[in-house]
């Protein structure tokens, strides 16, 4: 297993740029995950570690050594397609041996290593069937079985989740949680799912617009959004935003105005940030809790142990996720207010965090 | 609007009649053109088996009164057509061969790589195609002399090959095209080189389109008559469009070994076609390789 390192990676497409100035560290044995929406850059930066795409500008090191003018054979990573890619007129065996044959491995050690990847991915008897008579998950194990044989430095995976249906993408997410427990491996994981992105990896880079948003764990992004960006991305449902202003340690907008915890820096012109679960109905307990406002609930979903209030605040709209329990109906008025402690503060400028 | 169950059914039977007929004209129609396509070879075998005095016979009968063999003997005795064979032969099978590596490598560029004049390139080939095949005898011809390879096999092999090039690139453009790049990607991970995923990926998956191109360079070069007129002028070198050719006197045309002839020479081509026919119809009609 190895490092990778990108430094002030760009891509550009005649006009277009992708990629700007990309750097990440990823150490040895991490699961580095590459999430964004789509055209983030997440899969073209993925390509380029690859090989499969070339460098505009910036260095790739795999192992401390810069391999941006190696061919993909010579990298030692292997990739996990999102259409799995398995070549149609090969065995499942065939497939997965593809890689070793061609480094000239004997026989036996392909054998070996082919079987005991099989072993792990449950697929001993698929190992003479085509890809044609596999089922979706079955094909992505195949994949991954492929990927594992060649023993590389590091594994790339591209989405490879994004073609199965829910229940069986839940299955194989806990299957390469399992794979990078046993294997210690270094992984980079592309994805534009965000619960794949806060449970599979160690680490996430959090991407946009072809810049890297915010680096660091699935608790620093969800609890401590770099930006607004970062914050309105991560997490589900998405944070509610309202745009207002600071002044003397408290907040004001048009429909609410309320004292801000203690030590605040923040002033002037913000976007506060609040995720659904801190925004709370007809609780009173002072010190914790902003000043309540009357809010109208518009639509009431239950999503089993909870339930989502879509309520209305003066002009301002913002989603609550309360307690299944919790028996409002569509046009009753609550009172509504926000956990000071989940309060995440933006510069409406800059939309940096400030607090 | 429809609606009581009598209704429904009425519909539905009208809707079964329509379905009917209409299947009963196509296989009227399909059956009048195989009948149209077999006249020829019918009257072909039949001419081939009359006896010397009843050539001109306006008899239909498929195996004529007196039938006899002695035709097809005298093709061979009387002659060279197995070399004449044989010559069709050694062309038509380096042509084949060549025009589909050619095109199985040009068409490959084409779907693959983008390079200035790519689309300018696909269009140009497509115009080749519209010039009819007498006008480029005469440049053809002076390609050839300048080549020095007049009355070889060389040179005919390099005019079939070009000739029937733009088509096979075109077939099998289309196919590559079909088939994932991220095939060819994970083979480059995996450890070929750029031509190592072509050869070992690409072309196994691409066989009914090669099949339909060899076909066509075969068909093509097996049955042209006109550019060999051209090229080839001894007697050694004749293939066998321009040996029966040759039975075709001003005064007497030997038409039962003409007909023996032409019988024998469509026959490979015809089992050719039967045999491949499955492969051709599913090259020409299926799309993807879906993994």
């Amino acid at each position: 297993m190895a490092s990778v390192t990108l430094r002030r990676i760009s891509k550009r497409y005649q006009e277009a740029t992708v990629l700007r100035e990309v750097s990440l560290d990823i150490a040895d044995r991490e699961f580095m995950i590459l999430v964004g929406p789509s055209g983030c850059g997440k899969s073209t930066l993925l390509r380029m570690i690859a090989g499969l795409e070339e460098v505009t500008e910036g260095d790739i090191l795999i192992d401390g050594k810069v391999v941006n003018h190696l061919a993909p054979r010579d990298r030692e990573i292997a990739m996990v397609f999102q259409d799995y890619a398995l070549y149609p007129h090969m065995t499942v065996e065939e497939n997965m041996s593809f890689g070793l044959r061609l480094r000239g491995l004997a026989k036996a050690e392909i054998d070996r290593r082919v079987d005991e990847a099989a072993a792990v991915l449950q697929i001993k008897d698929l190992l003479k069937r085509t890809p044609r008579q596999l089922s979706g998950g079955q094909r992505q194990r195949v994949a991954i079985g492929r990927a594992i044989v060649r023993k590389p430095k590091a594994f790339l995976f591209d989405e490879p989740l994004s073609n199965l249906d829910a229940k069986l993408r839940e299955e194989m997410r806990i299957e390469i949680a399992k794979l990078h427990q046993r294997l210690g491996a270094t992984i980079i994981y592309v994805t534009h799912d965000q619960v794949e992105a806060m449970t599979l990896g160690s680490r996430m880079a959090v991407m946009n617009g072809g810049i890297i948003q915010q680096v660091g764990t699935p608790a620093e992004a969800f609890f401590r959004p770099a930006n607004h960006f970062v914050a309105g991305f991560i997490g589900s449902p998405t944070m509610n935003f309202i745009d207002g202003a600071v002044a003397g340690g408290m907040f004001k907008s048009p429909d609410m105005g309320f004292k801000l915890p203690g030590g605040t820096r923040a002033s002037g012109p913000v976007i506060l940030g609040i995720r659904p679960e801190g925004v709370c109905v007809n609780k009173t307990d002072g010190s914790s809790l902003s000043e309540p406002v009357p809010a109208a609930i518009e639509v009431v979903e239950l999503l089993g142990y909870k339930r989502n209030l879509y309520l209305k605040a003066g002009e301002k709209r913002l989603l609550a996720t309360v307690d299944a329990s919790f028996d409002g109906k569509p046009g009753d008025t609550v009172s509504m207010s926000l956990q000071l402690a989940g309060i995440h503060l933006f510069d409406q400028e800059t939309k940096g965090r400030i607090g | 609007m429809v609606e009581t169950p009598q209704e429904v059914a009425a519909v539905l039977a009208a809707h079964h009649r329509r379905q009917a007929v209409q299947a009963v004209l196509i296989h009227a129609a399909l059956i009048g053109a195989c009948l149209i396509c077999l006249y020829p070879l019918l009257r072909m075998i039949s001419v081939s088996l009359r006896p010397g005095d009843r050539l001109i016979s306006t008899d239909l009968a498929l195996i004529p009164a007196g039938a006899s063999a002695s035709s097809y003997l005298r093709v061979f005795k009387e002659t060279e057509f197995l070399l004449w064979l044989w010559n069709s032969l050694v062309i038509t099978c380096v042509t084949s061969f060549i025009g589909v590596s050619l095109a199985a490598t040009g068409g490959y560029a084409f779907s693959r790589f983008k390079f200035p004049g790519n689309k300018l390139g696909l269009t140009l080939l497509l115009g080749t195609q519209m010039i009819p095949a007498g006008m480029l005898l005469l440049p053809l011809f002076l390609m050839i002399m300048r080549l020095g390879l007049i009355n070889t096999y060389l040179g005919m092999i390099v005019a079939y090959s070009v000739t029937s090039l733009p088509f096979s690139i075109w077939i099998l453009k289309g196919y590559y095209d079909t088939i994932p790049r991220s095939l060819e990607e994970a083979a480059l991970v995996d450890g070929t080189s750029r031509f190592g995923a072509f050869y070992r990926i690409v072309l196994p998956l691409s066989t009914p389109a090669l099949s339909i191109a060899f076909l066509f360079n075969f068909t093509q070069a097996w049955n042209e008559y006109l550019v060999a007129r051209v090229v080839l002028c001894d007697a050694q070198r004749y293939t066998w469009t321009l040996g029966l050719f040759e039975l075709q006197g001003q005064y007497l045309t030997q038409w039962g070994m003409f007909a023996a002839g032409s019988f024998m020479v469509t026959v490979p081509v015809l089992l050719i076609f039967l045999y491949s026919s499955k492969w051709l119809i599913s090259g020409l009609t299926l799309g993807g390789v879906k993994g």
